[in-house]
């Protein structure tokens, strides 16, 4: 009964959640699978640039709705074409900032500019002054390894021996 | 057994007198040897005054996000994910700016720097990984420190070594020597100025580098018991949003998005072993995130 429960509010939860980067075409000609993995029955045949619908996300595969149909993809067989962004999907506490440089030249931008407009422009950066107090508030946020340690536990997180491999090594 | 005990209440006790006299004689050491061998290298402490001197600059012109339990949650994602590199032990700083600019930057000695406009565009807390543990690699294989090394005038080498330990100055919170912040000395703080100005740390690393970055990042966040496919998610993501006009944006700081998942996607399968059982987190990230 537990494990219902806890399957529905995942169902819901599932529902709910829209991934920020919704819109993406196949990259190449490549399976739609009816699981996330290679030996999955293949349900279509998508040609190069299929236009998708991203529904979620796993590993190398990622869960799509092509033409109506869902299943699975790789996730390196599709890619992301610019748009132009309204300042993601999120639309919690973090959405709708404005800048830092106060109204006027926050204002004086577009809002459905590209990002990166609007913030650290490379003469801010140049002409800032060091802001001392804030290096000492940011310095008083750090974990230290206890408490990464616990944290990495709550999320069940679990250390993985994992050599570099060729190319990641020196 | 008691003699021991007793030796180190001694230097415990004497411990701040101690500590000046270990630093001019490090200095003075280390003046001597690249005298000798011409050697032009910062040491980790130096690193360290660097960064954190850069860090305050950037606060400077972007200010912290107000968010202190988000600021909390990135620190402890980010330090797990540092405990896996060769480098755990740094004082590693993640600090959340805020602005609407997706960006992310690493300065020596383990002050990394992210936007609020790039937490809100990730879906979990795996492409989360992924991007602090790029950054997380460019400090462990001193990309930066190397590139500030090679194009330092001969005027700064010469201070190298001429300042002792009292001459340090605190930069950031707490004491001299305590843990919380951080201490430099003059002709770091002076360095840091000057690549600021001049821009440094919004230019462009090589291809190579990133590459190289990209791969350990990987290899940090899998250890960590992450997703491997996080930095995919978050490149792709990149790649969606691709802005203009901000030459300090992200993507003047790298090659594409676009080119550097070219480079994993012959790498990642290596790691897809490690996929079979993703953890993403996305419920902690969007508690976190909002």
């Amino acid at each position: 009964m537990r494990f219902a429960a806890s399957l529905l509010a995942g169902l819901l939860w599932l529902a709910n959640c829209a991934w920020a980067q919704d819109q993406a075409f196949t990259n190449r000609a490549t399976d739609l699978k009816d699981k996330a993995a290679a030996e999955a029955r293949t349900v279509a045949s998508l040609p190069e640039n299929t236009a998708v619908k991203i529904l979620n996300r796993a590993g190398a595969w990622t869960q799509v709705d092509a033409n109506g149909q869902a299943g699975w993809v790789r996730a390196f067989h599709l890619r992301f074409p610019t748009t132009v962004d309204k300042g993601g999907s999120s639309g919690g506490a973090l959405a709708g900032l404005t800048s830092m440089f106060g109204g006027s030249r926050a204002q004086s931008q577009p809002t459905i500019a590209t990002t990166g407009v609007r913030g650290l422009s490379p003469e801010d950066l140049k002409n800032a002054a060091p802001d001392n107090a804030a290096l000492a508030k940011a310095q008083s946020y750090r974990s230290d390894k206890p408490t990464a340690q616990r944290f990495a536990r709550e999320g069940k997180l679990a250390d993985v021996q994992v050599d570099y491999q060729e190319g990641a090594r020196r | 057994m008691r003699r021991l005990v007793t030796a180190i209440a001694f230097v415990l006790a004497a411990g701040p007198a101690l500590a000046i006299d270990f630093g001019k004689i490090i200095d003075i050491g280390r003046q001597a040897v690249q005298q000798q061998q011409g050697a032009k290298e910062f040491s980790e402490e130096d690193e360290i005054g660097l960064g954190q001197a850069a860090t305050a600059s950037f606060l400077g012109a972007s200010p912290l996000h107000a968010d202190a339990s988000l600021q909390r949650y990135v620190n402890r994602v980010g330090r797990w994910i540092a405990l896996h590199s060769d480098r755990p032990d740094l004082p590693w700083t993640f600090s959340v700016i805020d602005t609407e600019t997706i960006n992310a930057f690493a300065l020596p000695g383990g002050s990394i720097i992210v936007s609020s406009g790039l937490l809100k565009r990730l879906n979990s807390e795996a492409e989360l990984a992924g991007v602090l543990a790029h950054e997380i690699a460019h400090v462990v294989k001193k990309h930066q420190i190397t590139a500030i090394q090679s194009g330092m005038q001969a005027d700064f080498w010469k201070n190298v070594g001429t300042s002792v330990a009292a001459d340090r100055v605190k930069i950031g919170g707490g004491a001299v020597g305590s843990a919380v912040g951080s201490v430099a000395k003059p002709y770091i703080l002076d360095a840091a100025g000057n690549l600021i100005k001049d821009g440094f740390f919004l230019r462009p690393l090589d291809r190579g580098l990133e590459s190289e970055a990209d791969q350990l990042a990987i290899v940090l966040a899998t250890r960590s018991g992450y997703d491997p496919y996080g930095l995919v998610g978050a490149l792709q993501m990149l790649a969606q949003n691709k802005g203009g006009g901000d030459a300090a944006s992200i993507f003047s700081t790298h090659p594409s998005a676009t080119d550097r998942l070219a480079d994993l996607e012959k790498f990642v399968p290596a790691m897809e072993a490690y996929a079979k059982q993703p953890q993403l987190l996305e419920a902690r990230f969007k508690q976190n995130v909002k």
